[in-house]
């Protein structure tokens, strides 16, 4: 990791996808004082500048994680725009969009303007979403006009759903003046209760409380419903179920303004793997039962679901070794969101490459309105260089993000980011 | 001499563990009866009975257990309310594995936690009830049970009735109950079922079972592990699960009405029921459960440490 490398760079041999076209072409890649100068054949460079040999490995735009959390105010001791910014990089990701459930929760103008004042000197762009309701209490709507100004992309009360339908209403009818997305954590918390875990087999198996995939499916159809009359810009994160899935097929088909995306843990694991208690496994939304998965790998393949986004959410040891009912909710997840993600989708489910780059690059920015996810000359480049070829069993060691709770420790993934550039500089290069 | 070093659930027990469990509980009942209730067996070793929920049945048991086999108990009793969050649970179960103890009896209200406990050492764990998952040793003891009663277990019919969904009793009952080929239904109303439970035949009236029935398993109403109370009343428990005269007066000759205690008089069984004399008094063995409890729990020591 360099932040500072500021020479030249030349990738030279490798096959550049392009998310936007879907398209795939052997080319070179020169990069100039940070900007893409040229793409073409055969470019010859300066003996100054960076060789990055790319024969034989996949170019793609820098990826765009539409959904993290960098604990940063508030939480340092997780994470920190800074150290989450790097960890990002690691995985490839140039764009994070951060949550606002900080402390305090990023719903003033001060605090938008905090993330995008620590992030100028991070890894990566960081893009704040702030808060819909103030201190994400569900009860008074944020200035969003100035938090708009500000710079925050969208909206969320991420980790929490406004149980108030009109306050609801009224958000969605509101963000429709400042044109951004709503990006919405689904869940009736009457109906998810104390549930530790997806209710279904093994819940009932192990003794563990139950979230019943209604929690999900109420404010789903709610919020559709309301995005209807309102024709606000609504999506909806860390979609789990596959009534969910139906839901938002049906929506977007009767012309609602509505998007998705999935986590890569929901698209790799099922219930079926709580049986060994590990508390990195909790989550919000919950792992859900197998066919829940597959609905969720169909909407991907369909093109229901548009996205995929890690939710990191990074916690401490000490929150995460205890009982299973005391542990958090949450997983990090920027370190591994592609070789999860491709893992499932390109090695076992045999999607395309360009078709899961997509899902992390361009359109999660067209979502977002915000202008990442693509190689052009002229612009500054944000790049990651990747190897499918790759196969490697996740230890707790590889992780530098400053929280390890990680649900893939243990797992077997293929495909690794080789080298990331971000902000135009070559940050991360693996050994 | 058990296939795993620790016991913390049913499923991963071998058909030749239990079997091994219920022969060597019969010849350990046998030293209950003596005038000298104590064999040198476990002379030497320490046991901790590390608690964290009030428990006097198991805990005493398990005492009374160890030491009839000449072992040290010591016991830990840390109150629930202790259990906050901020005071790491993990550090208690490191701080009592460097006092080098022999075995550890846990119990805790967290589903898990005797698993956890289990990978942190290399010494047997004996899971005493974690949370709502799972309660071996009181499902053995019933089995055990059991099996004095009828001299077999195969084609037995079982009525497990109450609160399945909060048990972790029920659950270790119907998996060893099921394991060991006996006919089991449940019988509990909507709430306290899961919602795709197609595996195990359930009934929602105990008058659906009553007369056929070889073991009626009366579950404690256990209102502390609900987490929401959705259950109408007590009177529509009484009325639709219930064990009164009349129902027991119908039960099937040879018949039994078990409880893992302690009972909620007047809720689950009512007081008629639970002081009745004469014949139909030979149909309550909860009394005979906890003298069951000792032979199995002192069988389980001698053999994952004898």
């Amino acid at each position: 990791m360099d932040k500072t490398e500021n020479r030249n760079i030349l990738i030279k041999g490798g096959t550049i996808i392009d998310p936007a076209e879907g398209g795939v072409f052997a080319s070179d890649i020169y990069i100039k004082d940070g900007i893409v100068t040229e793409i073409g054949k055969n470019i010859k460079a300066g003996s100054t500048a960076v060789k990055i040999d790319a024969e034989g490995l996949s170019v793609s735009p820098g990826f765009v994680d539409m959904h993290v959390h960098l604990r940063d105010p508030g939480f340092e001791d997780k994470e920190t725009i800074e150290s989450g910014a790097l960890a990002a990089v690691k995985g490839g990701v140039t764009a994070a969009a951060c949550m606002p459930n900080t402390r305090p929760a990023i719903d003033s103008e001060h605090t938008v303007k905090y993330v995008l004042e620590k992030s100028i000197d991070a890894a990566c762009r960081v893009f704040p979403v702030a808060a819909m309701t103030r201190g994400l209490k569900g009860k008074e709507i944020t200035e969003m006009g100035l938090l708009a100004e500000a710079g925050a992309v969208g909206f969320s009360d991420d980790g929490k759903c406004v149980g108030d339908s009109r306050l609801m209403y009224e958000i969605m009818r509101y963000s429709k003046q400042f044109g951004l997305p709503l990006i919405l954590h689904e869940e009736d918390i009457l109906m998810s209760g104390d549930g530790l875990m997806h209710e279904g087999r093994y819940s009932s198996m192990l003794g563990l409380e139950g979230i019943s995939p209604l929690a999900d499916d109420l404010m789903i159809a709610r919020d559709i419903i309301l995005a209807a009359r309102s024709g606000a810009k609504i999506h909806i994160t860390h979609l789990s179920t596959k009534s969910g899935v139906e839901m938002i097929r049906k929506a977007k088909k009767d012309g609602i303004n509505i998007t998705c995306d999935v986590t890569p843990h929901h698209l790799f694991f099922n219930d079926s793997f709580l049986t060994s208690f590990n508390t990195s496994l909790k989550v919000k939304p919950p792992i859900r039962s197998e066919e829940d998965r597959q609905a969720l790998v169909g909407g991907i393949k369909e093109g229901v679901i548009d996205a995929v986004a890690s939710d990191h959410a990074p916690h401490l040891d000490t929150e995460k070794n205890t009982t299973f009912r005391l542990a958090e909710f949450g997983t990090i997840g920027l370190e591994t969101l592609f070789s999860a993600s491709f893992s499932k989708l390109c090695g076992e489910e045999k999607m395309s490459l360009p078709g899961l780059i997509k899902l992390i690059t361009a359109s999660p920015a067209k979502i977002l309105g915000i202008d990442a996810g693509k190689i052009e000359v002229g612009r500054l480049a944000d790049i990651a260089v990747i190897d499918t070829g790759t196969e490697k069993t996740v230890k707790r060691e590889d992780f530098i993000s400053k929280s390890k709770n990680s649900a893939f420790i243990g797992q077997k993934l293929k495909g690794k980011v080789v080298c990331t550039i971000s902000k135009g500089k070559l940050i991360y290069r693996s050994n | 001499m058990l296939s795993n070093k620790s016991l913390l659930d049913i499923d991963s027990l071998e058909p030749g563990d239990i079997e091994l469990i219920l022969s060597n509980a019969d010849s350990f009942g046998e030293i209950s009866k003596r005038k000298v209730k104590k064999v040198p067996t476990l002379r030497g070793k320490t046991v901790f009975n590390l608690f964290f929920e009030p428990s006097t049945r198991t805990r005493t048991s398990f005492e009374i257990a160890a030491k009839r086999l000449s072992a040290d108990i010591v016991n830990f009793s840390a109150p629930d309310s202790s259990l906050k969050k901020g005071e790491s649970i993990i550090d208690t179960l490191r701080t009592i594995l460097s006092m080098k103890v022999d075995l550890v009896i846990i119990r805790h209200p967290d589903s898990g936690t005797a698993v956890m406990m289990d990978r942190l050492t290399d010494i047997p764990v004996i899971n005493a009830g974690d949370g709502k998952n799972r309660h071996p040793t009181q499902a053995l003891l019933d089995l055990y049970t059991i099996n004095k009663e009828f001299g077999k277990l195969k084609g037995l019919k079982a009525a497990v009735v109450g609160d399945f969904l909060d048990s972790r009793v029920a659950r270790s009952d119907v998996a060893l109950f099921k394991k060991m080929g006996m006919d089991v239904t449940i019988v509990s109303p909507t709430m306290f079922l899961p919602e795709d439970f197609s595996e195990i035949k359930v009934r929602h009236c105990i008058d659906d079972v009553i007369e056929d029935c070889d073991i009626l398993y009366m579950l404690r109403m256990q209102f502390e592990r609900q987490s929401r109370k959705f259950y109408p009343s007590v009177m529509e428990y009484k009325r639709f699960l219930g064990l009164d005269m009349d129902r027991l007066k119908r039960m099937k000759s040879g018949s039994i009405v078990m409880h893992p205690g302690p009972v909620n008089r007047g809720i689950e069984i009512t007081d008629e029921v639970m002081d009745v004399k004469g014949k139909l008094a030979d149909k309550i063995v909860i009394e005979k459960q906890v003298t069951s409890g000792v032979a199995i729990r002192m069988a389980i020591l001698y053999l994952i440490l004898g």
